[in-house]
């Protein structure tokens, strides 16, 4: 007697295929667990862990143009979906490299943090396909749980056990938030799927009771929580500031990518938008996060915190997508976000990759842990290839053309405009009025003092292999980030 | 194509000219002046040799830019785009011998920025794609800012930033209406369009167009600029290096009055009739004010920025009258202006390098020890304040002449600018150049002398001359 009474198996080969690229980061945290059994090797942990990460974004990219495919009732993966995993991929990559370097500045050999770094990556996969409630909440506690650790992990700094506990708590604290959201969602609708659909009579006549919107606000505060939006943005400024700068490069671009493509998602499928309160909650958010994000960055002088307070703002930015995204326009506002994330993860990945440059470049070979206005003085004259990758991603994060940003800023400008959203566009002009006061100062830094050959500072750290690779790093990134800034469409492609 | 080739040869030379002064001191500059002069050449022959006389918009290339915008790389070419860059060239190349001596940091960078300013500049004066031009008029602010920034006086970064956030936000409110005109035409024919002869095509009705001409009109005004969106420009020109001063004065602000003209009262002709009294008023008020706040400057630079407010006014004045008479007399003071200005920024740059001050009461009687120079300071104020045989005086006139048969009442309190003119015109000389000795300068050597010489004969035969711009009808 047959097993499968239905005709459809449970788990085919295609859906291996397609969640492809998350199985091999599984497996390579699994396996790196084994290699830290048999060899405790930075060098080779390193290594073995880009080839993990490596393969899976090769995998991806070739998903990348495959059409949408639900594996189980958990995970859905799309086009989107790979696209958002890809940045993730990248992210990584680029945040592994930095650590290396970061984390050869101090003896002990560190097999965790590679681990953590490879479940974050999960994580972060899970969360961009996820599809239903559970795998949501399992992504976003494999992301927050490493996070946590990475977070912490330099124990011989200051800021550490600060940073560390207050990212634990208040990501804890959040997570509980949004599990007892999805509960009343739950206790509502009967269903934790995000494609289950709810009848349009029950959003018309806004019926869903008081539970289902009190569900809805702590399950969303959960997720602004981690995406750093005004007023969930408090921990932002210490904690940037105090972790490791890969790991708040990672902080800065695997975990907003992730939680703000699974946000869309779950809005998008649900209709949430339809909900008049919802929506309130979500202009009053974007409001402020544009607003006191860019206020508070102005005065900032650690370039970590600065950053911190800008991300507060790019995310108010973002926001407005999903309040103005209409049913017919999903496509579109698919691809406005997308290519805003990827916009403002290159962007920040440029910057932080300086940053964490600069700080292992010190002329008595230590490492220095803050990095203020004043060390960017004269940068220009002195390494000018890392002062260029700063100014792009600078100039990118400010929405001036020939960058991504501007391409980003122009996609939700036009979203803006094609739903009326006057009170918006207004603020989001002056949100960006004011952060030019804090980016341009930046730049101008980067110029002051006089070019002298003579000055000239070489990396001192690292083997010369290791120095190949960041400069190679570096000039592929200013490259990358002038060519997608003049030439969008070769990311519109992807995602169009 | 030639003229994309004329661009992208102008960033190739200024990279060159940024290497080369590493390897050998002092090529930048030559390197520039000969690139510039090559460029212009170039330009020149190309416009002379072209079969048709560019009486309406020429469009020279289209290609397919960001397909998923409908968003094209198209540059075209009239009458008015031609004149524009003409004094661009023409500028761009006293920009250069100004800052011979002036510019002793960084050199070969400054010479990438200004190379680059102006590959931006005749960017902004051929693109015809919307979504291009914003390109260009935002790029060529870059290089633009950072000549403030980093080559110019005391308080540079403050000024530069003003003068970034000014512009900036303002173009803003141009995007959104770039992107509401864009949309209407998707709405209206079913096809995103960005390019400028399909949107001349459109019907938008009054209530939607005053809007978006709103947001085109406040970005161009800042530009202008005019009052009361007007406060950087002083800033940015006292702290400008010589050059930038010129090439602010002479150009930059242009790129306003050609946007006025071209994306404003050529696209929404009845939202700017209906908006005309408010532009003119402002024009007014810009012609008084500037002419009042020069007399009161002590700076030279600041009072030929607060000059230029004045001159601007008259632009902005006569293009809202929308008389032909009017239109050619505002193009003629575009150009007049630019080589006037520039003129007193060269002259402004010359004696900082002599006295180390800009500031008037440290100057006086120069006369005596730089009667060269004194002589074309003379004609140089002259010809700010509407001297007759040079050419600001035809183009103001003209102005006035047209504007009165529309708006004589607004005329009327305009010309009375032309009085605050020559007090802040005489006081400028007289400070500087009269009275007792307080400092031997040296005169004018002959690079300057070519500087000073080749605007001077500009001003003159335009002035004596007009026919050589009021021939070309410039698409009315």
């Amino acid at each position: 007697m047959a097993i499968a009474s239905n005709t459809q198996a449970l788990f085919t080969m295609s859906m291996v295929a397609a969640i492809l690229p998350q199985l091999i980061v599984a497996f390579g945290a699994t396996l790196a667990l084994l290699l830290v059994a048999w060899r405790r090797s930075q060098r080779t942990i390193a290594i073995f862990t880009s080839v993990v990460l490596g393969m899976s974004l090769l995998v991806n990219m070739r998903l990348l143009t495959m059409p949408a495919m639900q594996v189980t009732q958990l995970l859905k993966v799309d086009g989107y979906s790979s696209f958002a995993f890809s940045l993730i991929l990248i992210s990584a990559l680029v945040a592994l490299r930095m650590s290396h370097s970061f984390l050869k500045a101090h003896t002990e050999v560190h097999d965790e943090y590679y681990l953590l770094l490879l479940l974050m990556v999960l994580g972060g996969g899970v969360l961009v396909t996820s599809d239903h409630y559970a795998s949501l909440f399992l992504g976003f506690e494999l992301l927050s749980i490493s996070l946590v650790g990475l977070v912490g992990y330099h124990r011989e700094s200051v800021y550490s056990v600060e940073s560390g506990f207050k990212y634990l708590i208040l990501s804890a604290t959040a997570s509980s938030f949004m599990l007892l959201g999805i509960a009343f969602i739950y206790s509502v609708t009967g269903n934790m799927s995000f494609s289950a659909a709810i009848p349009n009579v029950i959003y018309h006549q806004q019926g869903l009771g008081v539970f289902f919107q009190l569900g809805l606000l702590l399950f969303v505060s959960g997720i602004v929580f981690k995406l750093s939006i005004a007023p969930f943005h408090f921990w932002t400024p210490d904690v940037y500031q105090g972790s490791p700068t890969p790991v708040t490069m990672l902080m800065a671009t695997v975990s907003k990518v992730a939680m703000f493509v699974v946000l869309l998602k779950c809005i998008v499928a649900q209709r949430y938008l339809l909900l008049e309160n919802f929506q309130l909650f979500l202009l009053s958010f974007a409001i402020i996060s544009m607003l006191l994000g860019n206020v508070m960055a102005l005065k900032q002088q650690h370039l970590k915190r600065l950053l911190a307070y800008s991300s507060i703002a790019h995310m108010g930015y973002l926001l407005i997508v999903i309040i103005v995204a209409s049913a017919q326009g999903l496509a579109f506002t698919w691809q406005s976000t997308l290519f805003y994330l990827a916009a403002y993860t290159v962007a920040n990945l440029s910057i932080f990759m300086v940053i964490a440059l600069l700080q292992l470049q010190r002329n008595n070979g230590l490492y220095q842990e803050d990095i203020t206005r004043d060390d960017l003085h004269g940068l220009f004259w002195r390494t000018p290839s890392y002062a260029l990758l700063m100014i792009l991603g600078l100039l990118s994060l400010a929405g001036i053309p020939l960058t991504m940003g501007f391409i980003g800023k122009f996609y939700i400008l036009t979203q803006a405009t094609l739903a009326h959203a006057w009170w918006l566009i207004a603020t989001l002009i002056v949100g960006s009025g004011i952060a030019l006061g804090y980016y341009l100062p930046l730049i101008f830094k980067m110029f002051e003092g006089r070019s002298k050959a003579s000055d000239k500072t070489k990396a001192t750290l690292g083997p010369k292999v290791g120095r190949r690779i960041d400069k190679l790093l570096v000039y592929s990134f200013i490259l990358l980030g002038l060519v997608l800034g003049i030439l969008p469409d070769i990311i519109n492609q992807f995602i169009g | 194509m030639t003229l994309t080739c004329i661009m992208l040869a102008l960033l190739f030379a200024g990279g060159l000219a940024w290497r080369a002064e590493n390897h050998w001191q002092g090529s930048a500059k030559w390197l520039a002046l000969i690139a510039l002069a090559l460029l212009a050449t170039v330009f020149a022959v190309f416009v002379m040799s072209a079969s048709n006389d560019f009486a309406q918009l020429q469009v020279l290339s289209r290609v397919s830019w960001i397909e998923s915008f409908n968003i094209e790389y198209s540059i075209a070419l009239d009458q008015l785009s031609i004149v524009l860059i003409a004094l661009t060239w023409l500028l761009a190349i006293i920009c250069v011998l100004v800052s011979w001596h002036e510019i002793q940091s960084n050199v070969g960078f400054y010479y990438f920025n200004l190379l680059l300013t102006i590959a931006g500049i005749i960017g902004v004066f051929v693109a015809v794609d919307m979504f291009l031009f914003f390109f260009f008029w935002e790029v060529m602010l870059l290089p633009m800012t950072a000549i403030i920034a980093i080559w110019g006086h005391e308080n540079r970064q403050f000024a530069a930033l003003k003068f970034f956030i000014f512009t900036q936000v303002s173009s803003l409110l141009m995007l959104v209406a770039i992107i509401g005109t864009g949309y209407f035409h998707l709405m209206q024919t079913g096809q995103l369009s960005f390019y400028y002869p399909d949107w001349l095509l459109l019907d938008i009705p009054l209530s939607i167009s005053q809007y978006l001409m709103f947001g085109f009109f406040i970005a161009f005004a800042v530009k202008l600029p005019s009052v009361p969106v007007h406060s950087w420009l002083p800033d940015a020109h006292t702290q400008a290096p010589t050059a930038g001063s010129v090439l602010l004065a002479g150009v930059l602000l242009k790129t306003g009055a050609y946007g006025l003209i071209r994306f404003v009262i050529f696209l929404f002709p009845q939202a700017s009739l209906q908006f005309a009294p408010i532009a003119a008023t402002l024009g007014v008020v810009s012609i008084i004010y500037g002419a009042k706040m020069a007399f009161a400057q002590q700076d030279f630079k600041r009072l030929v920025a607060y000059s230029s407010i004045s001159h601007m006014g008259f632009v902005m004045l006569a293009l809202f009258t929308f008389n032909s008479t009017a239109y050619q007399g505002a193009i003629v003071t575009l150009v007049a202006h630019g080589l006037s200005s520039a003129a007193l920024f060269a002259l402004a740059g010359m004696i900082y390098q002599r006295i180390h001050s800009r500031n008037l009461t440290d100057m006086g009687g120069f006369w005596h020890s730089a009667p060269r120079m004194g002589g074309f300071a003379l004609a140089f104020a002259g010809a700010a304040f509407g001297l007759p045989g040079l050419a600001n005086f035809i183009g103001e006139f003209f102005s006035l002449v047209g504007a009165f048969q529309v708006m004589p009442a607004f005329t009327i309190i305009a010309a009375l600018g032309l009085i605050g003119s020559a007090i802040y015109g005489m006081v400028l000389f007289q400070t500087s150049f009269q009275g007792a000795a307080k400092q031997e300068i040296i005169d004018l050597q002959l690079r300057e002398l070519l500087i000073c010489g080749s605007l001077l004969l500009m001003l003159l035969a335009i002035g004596l001359y007009p026919t050589l711009l009021l021939k070309f009808s410039f698409g009315v």
